[in-house]
């Protein structure tokens, strides 16, 4: 939930709805939020349907995100860098669900959320931003 | 144009977006409020993305311009 009650620190929250089907969807999220944190706003990132998948244990090291030519990172590496910059990570508790996950899966810092605490935030928001 | 005399340098040459961004919040949070922090970068996205880093943060960015095909950025640290 957002932490800060300063009316000069602007909030936004992305959604991330894809997961390791999609490993050229999943870098952007965190890519953007690491730029948003680094301009000193409060930055969140609600992970649901598939989302969950991007932040499984060893699944940083295993979605690679493509590029032409080759040479694509890997997802922990755009993970890392959202993480460093204090983005903070929720998932949604059905979307583990889904998946067969429990928080023990999920790597180290990620919060769990349900949906009336998400339709919270994102009312609080001053930008909801989804993929 | 006058000489603006920097405090720290700060050579984000061959990183992109985002890390040009990320280094300079880093960077600008280490020194003095009205120290001067000369960032240079040759991400192209760099000279947009200072402007509306310094309109969010409100540090200001008292010169953006181009030097030996980099781009050089001086930002003064504001709060």
């Amino acid at each position: 939930m957002w932490k800060t009650n300063d009316p000069d620190v602007k909030k936004i929250l992305y959604v991330q709805t894809h997961g390791e089907k999609d490993p050229e969807r999943t870098a952007t999220p965190f890519f953007l939020a690491t730029a948003g944190a680094a301009m000193d706003n409060e930055v969140c990132i609600y992970f649901t349907m598939n989302g969950p998948q991007c932040l499984a244990k060893g699944n940083g090291e295993k979605i690679i995100i493509p590029r032409k030519g080759g040479n694509g990172k890997e997802l922990k590496y755009f993970i890392d860098q959202a993480l460093e910059m204090g983005v903070r990570l929720f998932v949604c508790q059905p979307s583990l669900d889904l998946h067969g996950y429990t928080m023990d899966d999920m790597i180290e810092g990620v919060e769990m959320i349900g949906g009336a605490a998400f339709n919270d935030m994102a009312v609080r928001a001053d930008a909801v931003i989804a993929f | 144009m006058d000489v603006i005399k920097e405090d720290q340098v700060l050579d984000c040459s061959g990183m992109l977006c985002p890390m040009p961004v990320v280094k300079t919040s880093k960077a600008i949070k280490t020194m003095e409020v009205g120290q001067v922090l000369k960032m240079v970068a040759t991400d192209p996205g760099a000279p947009p993305d200072m402007e509306a880093w310094s309109r969010q943060t409100g540090n200001e960015l008292l010169r953006s311009m181009q030097e030996d095909g980099k781009f050089v950025f001086f930002i003064r640290r504001t709060k």
